[in-house]
């Protein structure tokens, strides 16, 4: 199927007082799968109906290959949408729902007989044709409203929470059922979600948002390794937030970092930062390694911190340690895997004395505000 | 769980004779041969006068079914219409046609046959079976709009937003998809109107004029000149054919309902 | 984006509610400010002379009449209801038992009214039972009197109170009963400290649903009530049609509806307390 960029410029939404989009520039790739990604509120949904056409901005563009698409309505637009709730129409079969837009095109029953099949075949539903949508269940509701959403042959597809209303074991696998539906259609994929495992999972760009204003654009990795903000950093994932400044810049790729809970560290220049700036050191708690007491054959190029084993949570494929270092007001968080059971590492128990360690490399700064 | 008491089952059984006593009386009576309350022997007379003899009757019944399906069925178009545009969108004085629509449920009979008949007087048109249609279409409305409100309600608006998304004119959109998902809603309006509309005595008897007297209002004239045994054969009349009617809609209804 | 329909789906409704409703409401609130005309109708001079009849002591004691009528049905009503409701909404034939309810008014409401003449009637089914038991030596009129009023609007209007405190009481969580008699309550305490707080509205709503239709009630007093026991709204009858005193008959509507609507927005006060 063909597909289109989309480009938004410099759209903002107000709701009365309250902005629920500011200003906001991006642009989504041809045939890309693409992630907005915020808390609730962030303005994520509003920048989808936008696209979609049931919003108007209060001010900016939204172009479709190059081309203004506000003043075309939802269905001129070459854009559908799955809906959070599916919005099946209750009162139609399986079959009748995916043939609904043909049907207002007035196309000849057996080119719908085949186009809703071949849709049906692409989301593994082609058994349940006759079936009506309060018979079925909430993943298969997902497939039809897929089906459905594909048989115009739009250029981009917009979903709105689509797994939000499954389980989570269910969630996983349609996950990767929409991921390989993506790569099949060969379509721009839009999906507005506040599930970061979702966004990064699947996800080949993903824009993170919040109260109206883009935080980050980026791949996964690069929004999970290096955020460009604290509430980047907290939003994505658990992780170790340090505050303090750079106090000496060692070469162009090191600097030393003072902490006044943790003391002097060397860290690893990931960007430009003046000298005596605030800034934050996050560390991610799978980045860390912890031992018993103090070992003597660290690698080198780490930190290494000393504290005491406050509380423990066993998950099974690993253990959450929170080590407070003296003096510190939080506890760090450590997750340690357990890669081979019983025999790899000494056991570390409650209130141990143990040391933790990061590579210098492995911690990213952000600014502070 | 614990179980209801003596009490609240005494209370119970109490409210309930209370109800069907008088009817059960009116029942055996229709069948007595006496014209007074004393049973005299086994008799169909009642039923013979009411069917045979009973000109005025039947045609005031004429007018009510008239009424009825008249009015039910404009209150039904203009309340399911008024219900997809209450339910459905937003604009300006939303707020103050819902409160309108309130009225006539909340406001005594009385106060609406009063004011519609000094309505009338004022515009100068006469009382007729136009004017107890125009006043039974009033307050029918209501009771279709909720009906009908209660039925879209179950339903999620994102389907409206799926349907335009889809290429759904606004045409489209009401033939296909708002029709036809609210259509048990509708036809329990439309039956609602009907019953209500049969029913009514306040504001029929301020707006009925000579010779559009509807069946409750002949009923209300037949008990003030005195018992007749032949109301007693009409009530009964009057409960056998609810009861079937409300069995026949209930099956339809529920078979809509299963579609 | 798309035009809004809305206005036009609304348009009818909104038109023919103010046509046939507001206008005949407005043009009945303004004729209850001018004087009467000599053959009914108004004269269009400004006069609260209507209102100044209303304080009228025959008009006053109507008034106090319909008050008493209607308090004492309305407490009545709700104090019948309440066990019956609970008893139904308990029960594991619930459907039935209501159908039980609702049966009876399947017939007219007129026919419901003469049910009662049929048996309190002065050749009625209860002097004939007294008199051919000897209890009785002549018959006697149980007809015609605030007594008989009450008892045949509690009859046609019960429903009205069972079905809101049924349908709340249905989706009360009886398991808060048995918490409160496992920490000591007595059954009797258990319902009444927590049962009756729980179902406050429908308990509003019932009042509320009888409250109104026996205040602006007209046919039942015209059938079974007396002279001396005339409600507000025989009295707007009489002006209406009989005296032609438009002006009084519309200043009597304005005294209901305004009852009414204060009844009306003390619901909606307690109502919207609850959602606090």
């Amino acid at each position: 199927m063909k597909s289109s960029q989309v480009t938004i410029e410099n759209v903002s939404k107000r709701f009365g007082d309250f902005v629920a989009l500011n200003n906001t520039s991006l642009t989504i790739s041809k045939g890309g799968f693409y992630s907005l990604l915020g808390p609730s509120g962030c303005g994520k949904t509003t920048l989808l109906r936008i696209i979609g056409g049931f919003e108007m901005p209060s001010e900016g563009a939204v172009y479709f290959d190059g081309v203004n698409v506000l003043p075309l309505p939802p269905n001129k637009r070459h854009v559908n949408t799955i809906f959070q709730s599916y919005a099946l129409f209750p009162h139609l079969t399986v079959f009748e729902n995916v043939a609904f837009p043909l049907r207002l095109k007035k196309v000849a029953n057996a080119e719908i007989k085949r186009a809703v099949e071949e849709n049906l075949a692409l989301v593994k539903m082609e058994t349940e044709s006759k079936k009506y949508p309060r018979q079925l269940s909430g993943g298969q509701k997902q497939r039809i409203a897929i089906a459905r959403a594909l048989i115009n042959q739009p250029q981009v597809l917009l979903l709105d929470e689509p797994l939000s209303a499954l389980d989570a074991k269910l969630r996983q696998h349609m996950l990767l059922e929409l991921d390989a539906i993506h790569d099949k259609v060969g379509i721009t994929f839009i999906y507005v979600t506040h599930d970061q495992a979702e966004a990064l999972s699947v996800s080949d760009q993903v824009c993170v948002l919040n109260k109206g204003q883009i935080q980050q654009i980026g791949t996964p990795a690069e929004i999970y390794e290096s955020p460009a903000n604290e509430f980047v950093a907290r939003f994505i994932g658990e992780t170790n937030y340090i505050r303090g400044k750079v106090v000496a810049v060692t070469d162009a790729e090191n600097a030393v970092f003072e902490s006044p809970e943790y003391g002097k560290f060397n860290i690893w220049l990931d960007k430009k930062v003046q000298l005596g700036s605030s800034v934050a050191l996050t560390v991610r708690p799978e980045k860390i390694r912890i031992a018993p007491g103090k070992p003597s054959n660290l690698p080198p190029d780490v930190n290494v911190l000393r504290g005491t084993v406050e509380d423990m949570i066993y998950t099974g494929f690993q253990t959450k340690y929170f080590v407070r270092v003296n003096g510190a007001k939080e506890p760090l968080i450590v997750f340690r895997q357990h890669v081979q059971y019983f025999m790899d590492e000494k056991p570390i128990n409650w209130k141990d004395e143990v040391s933790v360690w990061w590579d210098t490399k492995d911690s990213f700064m952000v600014e502070v505000n | 769980m614990s179980k209801p008491g003596k009490f609240s089952l005494g209370v119970f059984l109490l409210v309930t004779l209370f109800l069907h006593i008088p009817l059960v009386i009116l029942f055996i009576s229709s069948f007595n041969s006496s014209k007074s309350m004393r049973w005299e022997g086994f008799s169909l007379k009642w039923y013979h006068e009411l069917f045979y003899n009973s000109q005025p009757l039947w045609h005031s019944f004429y007018n009510s079914i008239i009424i009825a399906i008249s009015s039910a069925v404009t209150a039904t178009i203009i309340g399911s219409l008024g219900a997809i545009g209450l339910c459905w969108y937003n604009f300006k004085m939303k707020k103050a046609i819902q409160t309108l629509t309130f009225f006539p449920i909340i406001l005594p009979e009385i106060i609406i046959g009063v004011s519609i008949l000094i309505f009338f007087n004022k515009i100068g048109l006469n009382l007729s079976l136009l004017t107890v249609f125009l006043a039974h279409v009033t307050f029918n409305i209501p009771f279709v709009l909720m009906t009908v409100m209660a039925r879209l309600e179950e339903f999620d608006f994102s389907i409206v937003e799926a349907a335009y998304d889809l290429g759904a004119s606004e045409l489209d959109m009401l033939l296909r998809i708002l029709l036809p998902i609210a259509m048990p809603g509708i036809i329990a309006g439309l039956l609602l109107a009907v019953t209500l509309s049969l029913e009514d005595f306040v504001i029929t008897f301020f707006v009925a004029g000579p010779g559009s007297s509807t069946l409750p209002l002949h009923i209300f004239s037949m008990i003030r000149f005195g018992v007749s045994p032949a109301l007693n054969a009409l009530s009964v009349v009057i409960i056998v054919g609810t009861a079937l009617l409300a069995w026949s809609t209930k099956n339809l209804y529920s078979s809509l309902l299963k579609r | 984006m798309r035009k809004n329909y809305g206005p036009i789906y609304v348009a009818p409704i909104a038109f023919w509610l103010i046509a046939f409703l507001s206008v005949p409401l407005l043009i009945t609130l303004s004729y209850s400010f001018m004087e009467k005309g000599l053959y009914g109708g108004v004269e269009l001079k400004f006069s609260l002379a209507a209102y100044k009849s209303l304080l009228n002591t025959a008009v006053l004691k109507v008034l106090l009449n319909t008050i008493v009528i209607a308090v004492a049905s309305t407490a009545i009503m709700v104090a019948l209801a309440l066990p019956t409701a609970y008893y139904i909404a308990r029960s594991p034939v619930k459907n039935l038992l209501l159908m039980l309810i609702i049966i009876p008014f399947w017939t007219n409401f007129l026919i419901r009214i003469y049910a009662w003449i049929a048996i309190l009637g002065s050749n009625g089914l209860l002097n004939s039972f007294l008199i051919s038991t000897g209890l009785l030596d002549e018959h006697i009129q149980f007809l015609y009197n605030r007594y008989a009023i009450i008892l045949v609007i509690i009859y046609t209007t019960i429903p009205f109170a069972i079905f809101p405190l049924y349908s709340t009481i249905e989706k009360f969580d009886f398991s808060l009963i048995e918490a409160a008699m496992d920490l000591g309550a007595s059954k009797f305490r258990a319902l009444w400290l927590v049962m009756i707080p729980n179902i406050r509205s429908g308990i509003t709503t019932a009042i509320l649903f009888t409250f109104i239709p026996t205040f602006g009630n007209f046919a039942v007093p015209q059938l079974v009530g007396g002279t001396d026991s005339w409600m507000l709204g025989n009295l707007i009858v009489r002006e209406l049609n009989i005296t032609r005193n438009w002006p009084l008959a519309s200043s009597i509507s304005v005294v209901l509806t305004s009852v009414t609507m204060i009844g009306v927005l003390f619901f909606m006060r307690s109502q919207s307390k609850k959602e606090l």
